[in-house]
Formats: C-alpha cells, sequence, structure tokens
C-alpha cells in the first residue's frame, strides 16, 4: 500500500488529528495515497458551530480587519515555503487531474488571491462593506424609514477539486461574508483547504475568522454525517459545485429554509463566425484563441471549450477551409505555454476508443487528436460528435453550421463560458446567448503573455454562473422604524 | 476429437448437439478457433471496408495467433459510428453508404426509392438479403448489426442448440406455448431473433403470445434520445418529425404508464389459461420478479406442468431492494426447478447458455477472449477479469472480432464442475458506462448529461 497520510479537521481553530479509535481511511485508489482522518462521525459537533447566534463576534468585526487578516495569510501561502501547502500541491498532482506545470502556476497564483485591493474591491462591489459592517440607511420613502444589513451565515461548502483555486475562494468567501463555514473536501484535491485553513490558524488562533472555519473529509452521502450536518437548524446555505457523486444524497436533506446555491457543472462551447475562415491571418488569429479556450488548465474547467460551432458550409471546398483551420488550432494547442497547458499525463482509455471508432468514418469526421496531445475533431456533417459530454485532455470538436442562430438551440444553463471570434459577433449575438442561458461571452483572445492570469484575476467580483455567489451567501434583514426616529 | 468439425465452416459446427461441441478439447479447439479465424480474416479482409481500413492502419496481412485478432477487433462503437444527424434529417444514402462499409454485401445496388423511415430502411434491405439488428446499448443511441441470409442457417441452429443447453428442453421436438411480456414484432435483436425463429422454436405465431400485439418501431428507438431531449424544453414540434412518430411515441408512454399493471393482468390470464401445461415464459428479471411477488399477495398459484421454462435476463438493478434470493422466489411462483439463463449481446450470434453450476460457458464458435486496461489479451488461463472480446465465428458476410463494454471474469481453465467444457465466466458482469463516476471526485466542468442528472437531482427525480 502506498504510504498514509494524516489528514485532521480542523473545527475553529483546533486541529483534530486521527488516532487510534477514532481513524478512517479514504482515496488510495491505483497507485495514489490513502489518507487517514479522524472518522467525522464522530465529530458531529466539532463540525457545526450550533446556535446562529455564535455568529455575533464575527459580525463585530470590521470588515477592513478581515481584509487585513486575509491579507497578511495571502503571502503565507507559498508552496515553496509553507510545508503544508507543499503538501497539498504534492497530493493535487497526484490525484487530481492537472499536470505538474499547469498545477504550479494555479498554485502560484493562490497568494495573488488574498491581495487587500482586491479583496476590497471584490466585496465592496459584491455586497458592501457598509452592509457588512452596519446597518445602512435606506431613506424614508413612506411612513417608515428603513436599514439593509448583510449578516453573515451558517455556510456548508461542497467544493470542487479539479481546481485549487476553489479551496483559496471558499476561504475568502466565508470570510469576506463574516459568515460561519464548514468546507467539505473533495477527494480529487483533499488537502488544499486544509492547509490554508491550518496555515490561518497558526497565524492567528483566535481570531473569529479562524474560529468560524472548519474543513473536513466525509464521504459524500454519508448519511449519518449528512442528516446531522443538513438541517436548517445546523445550515443555512450549502454551496455545493458539480459532482453528482458526492451530492446525490444531499437532495433528500433539502428542505425549506435550507439555501442550495448550485454551480452545477458546466459545459463550454466557442462560436466563430465566417470571418474566422476569411484569411489566412483571421485563421491564424481564431486558431489561437480558440486553442487557449480549448487548452487552459488542460480543458478540466468549467470554462474550457469543449466544442466550437464555425460559421461554414459542409461543400467539400468549406469543409477543406475548416480542416486547414483544424490543422491550425491543433498546432497551436500544442504551442500553449507549459504553465497553461501540457499534453495529457496518462491517456484518457474511454475517449481514446471513441476517436478510434469514428476514425474509421472519415465521410463524416476529419481527426487529428489523440488523448495525450490533444486535438481536433472535425465534423463535416451536420452535428456535433456524440460522445462530445467526453471530450477531454485538449481535445475541441470543430463542427459546422450554416446559421450560427441554431447554435442557440444548444445552449442552455448549463452552458457557462462562450467565446465569440470576431468580435463584431460577440457583440451581435450576446443578447441572445444571454436570454438562451448563457452566463459569460467573452472574446476569443489568444493568449497574450505573462499578464494573463491578470486577466483573470479581474473577473473576480464579477457574477459566477449566473449568479452573484457572495449575494446569496449573505443574509439581507431589513430595518424599519417609524419615520420620525 | 468425437466429432468432426472443419475450420472452412465454422457456420456447420452449430449442427452439433451441444453436448458433444461442449466435449472437444482444449487444444484441438483453440488450433481449430485460429485456423477458422485466419480463413475468415483472408476471406474478409479486403471486403469489408471498415475492416480494410482497420487492417491497412495497423499494417496486419494475415493472423498468427488469436490475440492478434485484436487489434483489429471492431469496438462496440463502430456500430454506431454514424452522425446522429444522418438519422435526424433521414438521409437514407448516407446510411446505407455507412452500413455498407460494415458488410460484405454491395449496398450501393440497394433501392432506396421511398424510404421515408428507418423501419422502411430495414425492411428494404432485409428484401435485398441483409437481416438487420438493432441494439441501443448503454447510450441510447442505435447499433445497427449487418447480418445476411448467409448467417441465417447458423444463426438458426446455434438459436436452438442454446435454448435446448440453458433449459434442458429441446425446441426441435418440443414445442411449448410461450410468453414474453414484449412487442410483437420489431428491429431490436431480442424482438428480431423471436420473430425469424417463432415456427423453430415455438412452433409458430400462434403460439407465441406476447403483451402487445404492436410492433416496436425503429425510428422511435433511434430518435429517443432526440425527442426526449427536445421534450424537455417543450420542443418536440420544432423537431419536424412525421405526426405519426409523434403519436406513436405518445402511445408508447401511456402505454408504459400501466405497463406493471398489463403486465400483472396478463399473466394471470395466462396462468389461468395455461393451467397443467408445459410452457415456456421469458422476460426481464425484474419483471417477473415483479409479477411472482405481485401474484404471491394476491395467493395466486402457478399450476404448469413439469418440465416448463423460465427465461430471465436483465439483472435486478433497476430493481431497488430486491431480496438476495429473487432468483429463488420466481422459480417458486412459477413452479420451476431453475431459472434459464444465458449470456451474450445482441453483436454476437453465439450465445453462452448457464450451466448447472452458475457459469455461462462459451461454445466453440465464439472464441472469448478478455483484456486489460490497456486492451491487450490477458493471458488464455486461469481466472481473468476484464473487458470481454469475442471473435464470432457465426459471422460470415461482416467482421465477427467484436469488443463490448462488458467486464466479465474469465475461467479458461476447463474445470467445471458441470461437465462442460469450454471458458466461461461468472454471473458478476458489469458495464464499463456504468462504472463511470462514483469516485467522489468533484469538478466544475461537467457534461450536458451530467448536467441534467445534476438537474434530476435537484428538483427530486434522481
Amino acid at each position: 500500500m502506498a504510504d498514509v497520510i494524516d489528514v485532521p479537521i480542523l473545527s475553529r481553530g483546533r486541529v483534530i488529528m486521527p488516532s487510534e479509535g477514532d481513524s478512517v481511511l479514504f482515496g488510495g485508489r491505483a497507485n495514489e495515497s490513502v489518507f487517514r482522518g479522524p472518522d467525522p462521525r464522530n465529530h458531529i459537533d466539532d463540525l457545526l458551530l450550533g446556535s446562529a447566534r455564535k455568529l455575533a463576534d464575527l459580525q463585530k468585526i470590521p470588515i477592513d480587519e478581515i481584509i487585513d487578516l486575509l491579507a497578511e495569510l495571502g503571502p503565507r501561502l507559498s508552496r515553496h515555503t509553507n510545508p503544508y501547502m507543499g503538501r497539498a500541491f504534492e497530493l493535487a498532482l497526484q490525484v487530481g487531474g492537472l499536470t505538474e506545470t499547469v498545477l504550479a502556476d494555479v498554485y502560484d497564483q493562490l497568494p495573488n488571491m488574498f491581495n487587500r485591493r482586491k479583496l476590497d474591491q471584490t466585496i465592496d462591489k459584491n455586497v458592501g462593506k457598509a452592509y457588512l459592517d452596519g446597518w445602512v440607511e435606506k431613506g424614508a420613502p413612506g411612513r417608515s424609514r428603513i436599514r439593509v444589513r448583510a449578516v453573515g451565515t451558517r455556510q456548508l461548502h461542497i467544493t470542487a477539486g479539479n481546481v485549487p483555486v476553489v479551496a483559496a475562494s471558499t476561504v475568502i468567501r466565508a470570510a469576506l461574508t463574516k459568515s460561519d463555514c464548514l468546507i467539505k473536501s473533495p477527494s480529487n484535491d483533499p488537502l488544499t483547504a486544509n492547509a490554508i485553513v491550518r496555515t490561518l490558524i497558526e497565524l492567528a488562533p483566535d481570531h473569529p475568522v479562524t474560529r468560524h472555519l472548519a474543513v473536513a473529509y466525509w464521504k459524500g452521502g454519508d448519511d449519518i454525517v449528512e442528516q446531522q450536518v443538513l438541517r436548517p437548524t445546523r445550515i443555512d446555505k450549502i454551496t455545493a459545485w458539480g459532482g453528482m457523486a458526492s451530492m446525490q444524497h444531499i437532495q433528500k436533506h433539502l428542505v425549506p429554509g435550507l439555501d442550495l446555491i448550485a454551480l452545477n457543472p458546466k459545459f463550454s462551447i466557442s462560436i466563430l463566425g465566417k470571418e474566422a475562415l476569411e484569411s489566412e491571418a483571421a485563421m491564424l488569429e481564431a486558431a489561437g484563441g480558440l486553442a487557449m479556450n480549448v487548452g487552459h488548465l488542460n480543458q478540466t474547467a468549467c470554462a474550457s471549450t469543449r466544442i466550437a460551432y464555425v460559421e461554414c458550409g459542409t461543400d467539400d471546398a468549406s469543409i477543406a477551409r475548416l480542416i486547414a483551420f483544424g490543422e491550425m488550432v491543433y498546432d497551436q494547442i500544442q504551442a500553449l505555454p507549459a504553465n497553461l497547458s501540457t499534453p495529457a499525463r496518462v491517456p484518457d482509455r474511454e475517449l481514446q476508443a471513441e476517436l478510434d471508432a469514428i476514425e474509421s468514418e472519415d465521410d463524416f469526421y476529419w481527426l487529428k487528436a489523440d488523448t495525450i496531445a490533444g486535438g481536433v475533431i472535425v465534423s463535416r456533417y451536420k452535428g456535433k460528435v456524440d460522445f462530445s459530454d467526453h471530450l477531454n485532455n485538449r481535445i475541441v470538436n470543430l463542427v459546422p453550421v450554416a446559421d450560427l442562430e441554431d447554435v442557440l438551440d444548444f445552449c442552455g444553463d448549463h452552458t457557462q463560458s462562450v467565446p465569440v471570434y470576431p468580435e463584431s459577433l460577440r457583440a451581435e449575438l450576446r443578447d441572445t446567448l444571454a436570454i438562451s442561458g448563457v452566463q459569460r461571452v467573452l472574446p476569443m483572445a489568444p493568449y497574450r503573455g505573462e499578464n494573463w492570469w491578470d486577466d483573470v484575476q479581474a473577473h473576480t467580483g464579477l457574477p459566477h454562473d449566473g449568479i452573484e455567489p457572495d449575494r446569496r451567501m449573505v443574509r439581507w434583514v431589513t430595518d424599519e422604524s417609524v419615520a420620525s426616529s | 476429437m468425437a466429432i468432426s468439425l472443419r475450420p472452412e465452416n465454422p457456420g456447420a459446427w452449430a449442427q452439433h448437439e451441444f453436448a458433444d461441441l461442449f466435449a472437444v478439447d482444449r487444444q484441438e479447439r483453440e488450433a481449430l478457433q485460429l485456423e477458422a479465424v485466419k480463413l475468415r480474416f483472408a476471406n474478409l479482409r479486403d471486403k469489408v471496408p471498415a475492416l480494410r481500413k482497420l487492417a491497412d492502419k495497423q499494417g496486419i496481412e494475415r493472423i498468427d495467433t488469436l490475440d492478434d485478432v485484436l487489434v483489429i477487433a471492431f469496438d462496440h462503437r463502430v456500430l454506431k459510428n454514424y452522425p446522429l444527424a444522418i438519422l435526424e434529417e433521414r438521409d437514407f444514402p448516407k446510411l446505407t453508404a455507412w452500413l455498407d462499409k460494415l458488410t460484405a454485401h454491395d449496398l450501393s445496388r440497394v433501392d432506396l426509392s421511398g424510404v421515408q423511415t428507418v423501419d422502411q430502411w430495414i425492411d428494404r434491405l432485409e428484401q435485398y438479403g441483409l437481416i438487420i439488428g438493432t441494439s441501443s446499448g448503454t447510450t441510447g443511441k442505435l447499433s445497427f448489426v449487418a447480418r445476411s441470409r448467409e448467417e441465417l442457417p447458423a444463426w438458426r441452429s446455434a438459436w436452438l442448440l442454446m435454448n435446448y443447453a440453458s433449459s434442458g428442453i429441446d425446441p426441435r421436438t418440443t414445442k411449448l406455448p410461450s410468453f414474453s411480456p414484449s412487442y410483437r414484432s420489431g428491429h431490436q435483436m431480442a424482438l428480431k431473433t423471436a420473430k425469424l425463429f417463432v415456427y423453430d422454436v415455438h412452433g409458430g405465431p400462434q403460439n407465441h403470445h406476447t403483451l402487445y400485439d404492436a410492433h416496436m418501431s425503429a425510428d422511435l428507438l433511434a430518435l429517443s434520445g432526440k425527442m426526449q431531449a427536445a421534450e424537455e424544453k417543450g420542443d418536440v414540434a420544432r423537431l419536424g418529425l412525421d405526426p405519426v412518430l409523434v403519436e406513436q411515441r405518445r402511445q408508447m408512454i401511456e402505454t408504459a404508464r400501466h405497463r406493471d399493471r398489463d403486465v400483472q393482468a396478463w399473466f394471470e390470464k395466462l396462468i389461468h389459461e395455461f393451467k397443467g401445461q408445459q410452457v415456456r415464459i421469458g422476460g426481464l428479471s425484474a419483471e417477473l420478479f415483479k409479477v411472482a411477488k405481485a401474484g404471491a399477495e394476491k395467493g395466486y398459484k402457478c399450476e404448469f406442468a413439469p418440465g416448463s421454462i423460465v427465461t430471465t435476463g436483465g439483472g435486478m438493478k433497476k430493481y431497488k431492494d430486491a431480496p438476495d434470493n429473487w432468483q429463488e422466489i420466481i422459480a417458486a411462483f412459477f413452479g420451476v426447478e431453475k431459472l434459464s439463463s444465458v449470456y451474450g449481446f445482441s453483436e454476437s450470434i453465439g450465445h453462452c447458455p448457464m450451466c448447472s453450476h452458475g457459469y455461462y460457458h462459451f461454445l466453440p464458435y465464439t472464441v472469448a477472449m478478455v483484456l486489460d486496461a490497456d486492451g491487450q489479451a490477458l493471458p488464455r488461463e486461469g481466472v481473468q477479469t476484464g473487458r470481454m472480446a469475442i471473435f464470432d465465428l457465426l459471422a460470415e458476410s461482416y467482421w465477427g472480432a467484436f469488443i463490448s463494454g462488458d467486464e466479465v471474469t474469465m475461467h479458461f481453465d476447463e474445470d467445471c464442475g458441470c461437465g462442460w467444457r469450454g471458458p466461461r465466466i461468472g454471473t458478476a458482469i458489469r458495464r464499463y458506462a456504468e462504472m463511470e463516476g462514483g469516485d467522489d471526485k468533484i469538478t466544475c466542468s461537467g457534461s450536458a448529461k451530467a448536467y441534467d442528472e445534476f438537474m434530476d437531482f435537484v428538483m427530486g427525480d434522481g
């Protein structure tokens, strides 16, 4: 068996290590580490805050003080100097889906997520610092005088592990909304949230923010744990990221009073107008942009393009042009910098079998792809490949469409991001895309060098998946009095 | 060897008695199988376009060992690798051109004039000489298995043999009134086979009782996924489908709503009418279990004559909280000693009857192989768990090397207590497609399918 790694439960400033008679093992599939944690069933009380009244201490802390604390925490989260983060990185590399250079880059961005200016702007824009610190006067429209305040809640976050950014943003969101937060770690990133909160415990063990963070792993669907945790008397808000397996059982616990913030699994597409095929220069530009949207984070993210609809005929000349474009996209995917995208570590057998099965069908498909290098499938006939749901490892399906309006039929709440080429088309389509369910419309920008992460960071504070999670996570309370008082 | 089998004509092997076929010595059988595979490859290599293409790509000109076949075996996906849009658009020339690559018959000469539905298309191909069976597998997309009249004699023999071996009743001499809670006809492989051999097994259609007297539309099966998706959006009208098809679908859904009740009423009538007679009952395990449970609760008792047969398949996966002894409960209710059972898939002519010790045994005309996760052949010895692959020697006009979606545990050593030889598999059979996920790894990227499941679950339907 591989080595056993102890993962403590972190409970509001306390570190609870597994011990004889109080331990469960998890993980440990083929060549992966085995984790040992305290048995969560023995620690229900440690996971939960209890009465909502216990949130009072956190509400009294000015938001600026919380921002100060987070800003102090950020620089300590370097995987190079913080052994907890170093370990979390190694394990995410082992059990997660990203390759080393890409994951390293993601981890190296984590400290910067705690940048004081960004935190300040984000929370002020999303909720409003004044609302978190006190009652904000809303005037006296009639015979009442009205005030509004945003109050923290008791939250459970069932986090995603495909990108460790989620662990960091969960801690940030909980703290900035002055909320109590129980984080259920995913098995594909068991340690990042743990490492961040543990670092915080060492930095400020008695700070109310620290005193309102708990991190634990239990197997999703563990009825004994979930029955105890998922009660409206104990939890106000559940933020649940994708992943059917871990959440299937939550449903039966959902009752009025438990607010589910569902960050569903997403499936993103790209749209390219006929301009993309009109000149060599345009083809190259569009191919670079598409490759970026397919390849970044090795196509593991919700924003990753898996299908690209191209305004193009299905006659031989048009398809030949589309294939030439496909060649360019292939080359551009291969040329992506290693910190953003690399070939896969291991092949995807099921997907490879799908590719093999259509390879013989050259009347219908053109293929330059394998599940290590990634690549391109061009549909010669109408429609995407049947296994588009499984497209992974940087493989994109280029689908010709005569009328781009038809693409709207394929969009829905599952369509998160839609890069569009060229810009004029984006402006033209954005309203209908938005109405059809798409949550984010963006330019098909190629990799622009070192400022790429800054672009991503600029998105913090924007709506996510069509909602504003920070605003959902607080309780909006009104206080009314007679106008004269 | 007590019987004479020639590699040139494996179809004739199925004319033998199963006991003799199961008695063939392993070494002789494997040598014979290898020779037959070599001949079949030499014969079909350049006649089946999809095989030629794959063999060219892999650089295979000849077969030296059984495992050599694996690199040129068709994955189960190959039988449905047409774009779904072809069916949606009813582009039958394209669909025919696609199928043409999977058979040695020349389909370019099929007259497609006037063909507007999948059912009509299959009928037209069958007039031409093919026999098309469909299979919907786990993905909802229809596979087309292109057999032909060339396979028919061996197919018939193998079907009768399998029936006899699994039930102990020889259909060649004993034609039993038979019951299956299904449709009267259809192109789906099980319905097709039942209809093709209705005289051979049942003594004629008047002796074969089905729950519904209707035809199961291949068009509905082919477009069900699409229609389901459209209906969820409230958009069926926009698909521009034949109103007849939409109406058929509506009826099918309506029928399915009271299926449990219909099945029970139907069986109750049969139980009464055929009391004292020897009968053959077939059906999905879960359905027969429901009938048995409901019947027993009402105090019904089946009093069929000894030698009656109950054949089940499909497992109990969809039936929640099935008791461990569900087989005994079914057998006890229908008054038979044991259930007859068979393992096979639509893509293979030969099926594996279950022996008295609970294993499915392979007959010599189906070469059994097991693959590891990398698609490499596992050694043909001892007990091996992996992906099931076969070479179907009864496939004469199409390529019989086939990689399934099933995980099986194969016993290559011929030491089964039942006395039959031949490799055998246990009853623990899983579909790879159903094993995906469920590992507690959470990601924000998802498929449309995962999304739909998610919404089902959120809405309380999951």
